[in-house]
């Protein structure tokens, strides 16, 4: 076998396969010892559970014994378990499903329920129309009716019904702007402090990105968004919005300016995390396949903690993604079942995609001289073709030798899919911290998707023959699909739209390009300031790691109903 | 000037087998002998003997269209029939398994008419009518395309391409379809390829030894076989597709 280009001792899936597999991780052989579902204490508390629930509710469940395969078990190879990448915890496969995962849940809750809305068209009917005073004291008093009236509490009816604050108290208003001044003179209790939250230079970005304007991030009730859906999110805010402003500076509820207020709360201030969908996939606002890529990537905040870390970020990006996009979106939204939940873990477990995706960041420090521990917009590559054919292929070919060096790592990531994935995901990102360019990162993927191909004679299932044998035409070409750049498209990009394994990856390679640079943000630096907030129940700077907790029982999510459920 | 197939690049043994396998030119040689009987037991779609099963009437017994295209295009025997479609699926073992899948699939449309195949990463399929099928299949499993340890026929539940080889140099199966015969060194098949139990074992020989198969794989690994890495001209010829696809979108042309 030729050489690598480079060399990299370090393999940092190494101690995830040790701690896998009893036997050497680069062993060809193993004796399958067929034990069935009793190798996997998750399987046996499934068993125990559904015994008990089958004699609570009189109906049949769980049976695997019986129901797989007419009598053959799973387990007749080890089911193996799986670090979250870069925790260092090892879990079982089933908790990282996300009806068993508590963080995962929450992790798109926190998303479905928020909303941006602008503050200066409110105040400017209030000062110009209604020729009231609006200062920082109004507003800390506004804030403070708001933060009352968001969760679902009366501000000026009387005779009201309303809700039990102990179930909606992860809903609460903040606001931020870019004027310092305005800062200080607000309550802390009410404000994002992009100061505070984000390194100086990141910072300063944003500060002179949102100016003196000042906008505010909401989040309803994990419960209500629950129950009714992303669409809603806008609805109840608006209401809420509007009948604080009428309480806190004391207007007529029915005079005209209120309308001005709503239409600025529902429609012209609004800032949704998600677009609306097109009627064939029936779904309104703050659903996940109308998230952009680019403002994926700014939701997760991993640059915010890692500013010297482009590929850590790009890979908590990865995590975040592939769960959102991979298990909730197209594995549960559109298709339905649980198998979509094995491409997406690949990409996040075991420090396969980190120890391809650092290959990829000594590569192109070496070749490049790319100092991408130090991001910035000064020693970034021209994302010429042959810049993005050399990493893509070294990156891709050290990633196939790897899987074949270590048959353990073949058998971890034993569907092709999820090799295609994290080989092609190594290579995108490898060339857009390179390079800045997230259509370079995307070139480079499809690149590797058809060497892969050719290499092994396989890719992933029937739907990579369409989405990644076409890509070369639709990404850093001479009109990829009319100019719409990474950063624009979402899971809803007429070439993305059915292929699972792919969205999470492309939300990183958009969000690589950025963080390579040292952006403040990828998109929308809004989005980014309102998920730097650490009241936050998911904390979208350390996806992998909430991830790990809920996966282990330990992650306290929103939505709680024992205060109104009958005790267990 | 006549169409001539060149079918894919590459100076490594691996790119000559993946031409030899694909060019109809080729004599695909014997390795095993299979019976007509042990093709439809593996297959499982009817009992041996039985009659085919059809989709519609004989073509001769019913009115046809006045179609250019068929006027064109010689019906397959099993077309003929009208029989119904069937399917035969294999699992390749990554490690020096003969065929690939897309390998497969490639190789079937050269070589057959009639078929569908579909091309995954832990499996292919080729479905097609019933009796061109058994003849197909019967090729597909008696020659240099098949190595009886390390490909499967497997409709369902197909985990294995990727795993390690058990101790006996088998590919790991679920289901435990065949198993290797220690005593004579033979693989023989105990359940149909989705799992049924067999009445009767199909012996398909015995496992070919490594040098036979790194001789006749069409993967390239570089734990030892034959590098990507050392396929210059290969990989040259995939980054000038993409290169082209980019540059000039679906018409790659300089």
């Amino acid at each position: 076998m030729a050489k690598a280009k480079i060399e990299r001792t370090q393999k940092l899936f190494l101690k995830a396969l040790k701690g896998k597999f009893k036997e050497d991780p680069q062993s060809t052989t193993v004796v399958y010892a067929r034990e069935g579902l009793k190798q996997s204490p998750r399987k046996r508390e499934f068993l125990e559970a559904g015994k008990k629930m089958e004699m609570a509710r009189g109906i049949s469940m769980y049976d695997p014994v019986r129901c797989h395969l007419g009598g053959i078990p799973l387990g007749q190879r080890q089911l193996m378990t799986y670090e979250v990448s870069s925790t260092g915890v090892f879990v079982e496969g089933d908790d990282l499903h996300f009806v068993n995962n508590a963080a995962m849940q929450q992790m798109w809750d926190d998303i479905r329920r928020t909303i941006i809305v602008n503050m200066d068209l409110a105040h400017q009917t209030l000062q110009k129309r209604l020729g009231k005073e609006v200062t920082p004291e109004t507003i800390n008093e506004y804030l403070h009716v708001l933060n009352h009236a968001m969760p679902g509490a009366a501000v000026v009816q009387e005779h009201m019904v309303e809700t039990h604050p102990g179930l909606v108290d992860d809903c609460y208003v903040k606001v931020f702007t870019g004027d310092d001044e305005m800062v200080d003179d607000l309550e802390p209790q009410f404000v994002i402090n992009i100061e505070k939250l984000f390194p100086a230079k990141q910072a300063a970005q944003l500060k002179a990105a949102v100016g003196k304007s000042m906008w505010q991030a909401i989040h309803i009730p994990t419960i209500v968004s629950r129950t009714c859906d992303g669409g809603t999110t806008s609805r109840w805010s608006a209401m809420q919005l509007g009948m604080s402003f009428i309480g806190a500076y004391r207007m007529c509820a029915g005079e005209a300016a209120v309308a001005d207020l709503a239409f600025a709360a529902k429609h012209a201030g609004v800032i949704q995390m998600a677009d609306i969908l097109p009627a064939r996939r029936a779904r309104g606002p703050n659903e996940p396949g109308g998230i952009k890529f680019g403002h994926f990537a700014d939701m997760v905040q991993a640059d915010r903690k890692y500013p010297h870390d482009p590929a850590r970020a790009s890979l908590e990006v990865v995590g975040a993604g592939t769960m959102l996009f991979d298990q909730i979106w197209l594995g549960s939204y559109m298709s339905g079942g649980v198998g979509f939940t094995q491409y997406a873990t690949a990409a996040y477990t075991d420090n396969i995609l980190d120890e391809f995706t650092y290959y990829g960041m000594d590569y192109i420090k070496q070749k490049y001289k790319v100092d991408w521990q130090n991001p910035n917009e000064k020693d970034k590559v021209k994302p010429t073709q042959d810049v993005v054919n050399d990493i893509t292929t070294e990156v891709c070919l050290n990633g196939m030798e790897q899987y074949e060096q270590f048959p353990t790592m073949m058998e971890d990531h034993f569907g092709g899919s999820q090799r295609a994935g994290v080989l092609a995901a190594a290579c995108g990102l490898s060339c857009s911290i390179a390079t800045g360019n997230s259509n370079a990162g995307l070139n480079g993927w499809y690149l590797c998707m058809l060497l892969h191909k050719e290499g092994w004679s396989r890719l992933g299932f029937f739907g990579y023959d369409l989405q990644d044998q076409c890509g070369s035409a639709n990404s850093l070409a001479i009109r990829p699909d009319e100019g719409a750049v990474g950063e624009l498209r979402g899971p809803n990009y007429p070439n993305y739209a059915m292929n699972v394994g792919h969205q999470g990856e492309y939300a990183a390679i958009v969000g690589g390009a950025h963080y390579g640079r040292g952006d403040a943000w990828s998109l929308n630096p809004l989005i980014k300031i309102t998920f730097a907030d650490p009241s936050l129940k998911f904390d979208f700077a350390e996806p992998r790691r909430e991830f790990a907790k809920g996966a282990i029982r330990e992650f306290m999510p929103a939505g709680e109903r024992s205060l109104i459920i009958p005790a267990r | 000037m006549a169409y001539k197939p060149q079918y894919g690049p590459g100076s490594t043994v691996v790119a000559e087998n993946r031409r030899k396998y694909m060019a109809p030119s080729h004599k695909l040689e014997k390795v095993r002998d299979i019976s007509d009987e042990e093709i439809v037991l593996l297959m499982g779609h009817r009992a041996p003997g039985a009659a085919y099963p059809t989709s519609h009437p004989p073509l001769s017994e019913q009115q046809e269209p006045d179609c250019p295209i068929r006027k064109l295009v010689t019906p397959t025997d099993g077309a003929k029939h009208g029989d119904r479609i069937r399917y035969i699926q294999f699992a390749d073992s990554m490690f020096f398994a003969p065929a690939q899948p897309y390998l497969r699939s490639y190789l079937e449309s050269y070589r057959y008419r009639g078929v569908d195949p579909g091309t995954l990463s832990g499996r292919q399929i080729v479905e097609c009518r019933e009796r061109d099928l058994e003849k197909y299949a019967k090729e597909l499993v008696s020659t240099e395309l098949f190595d009886p340890a390390r490909t499967g026929i497997r409709g369902a539940t197909v985990h294995g391409h990727s795993l390690r080889l058990s101790e006996d140099g088998m590919m790991f199966d679920m289901l435990q379809r065949c198993i290797l015969d220690k005593k004579g060194n033979v693989v023989k098949y105990v359940k149909n390829q989705i799992g049924e139990p067999l009445d009767k074992e199909v012996k398909v020989g015995k496992p070919m030894d490594d040098k036979w198969l790194k001789a006749h794989t069409t993967i390239y690994h570089s734990l030892g076989g034959v590098a990507f890495r050392d396929d210059a001209e290969y990989i040259e010829w995939v980054q000038r597709i993409h290169s082209l696809r980019t540059k000039y979108g679906f018409m790659p042309v300089e």
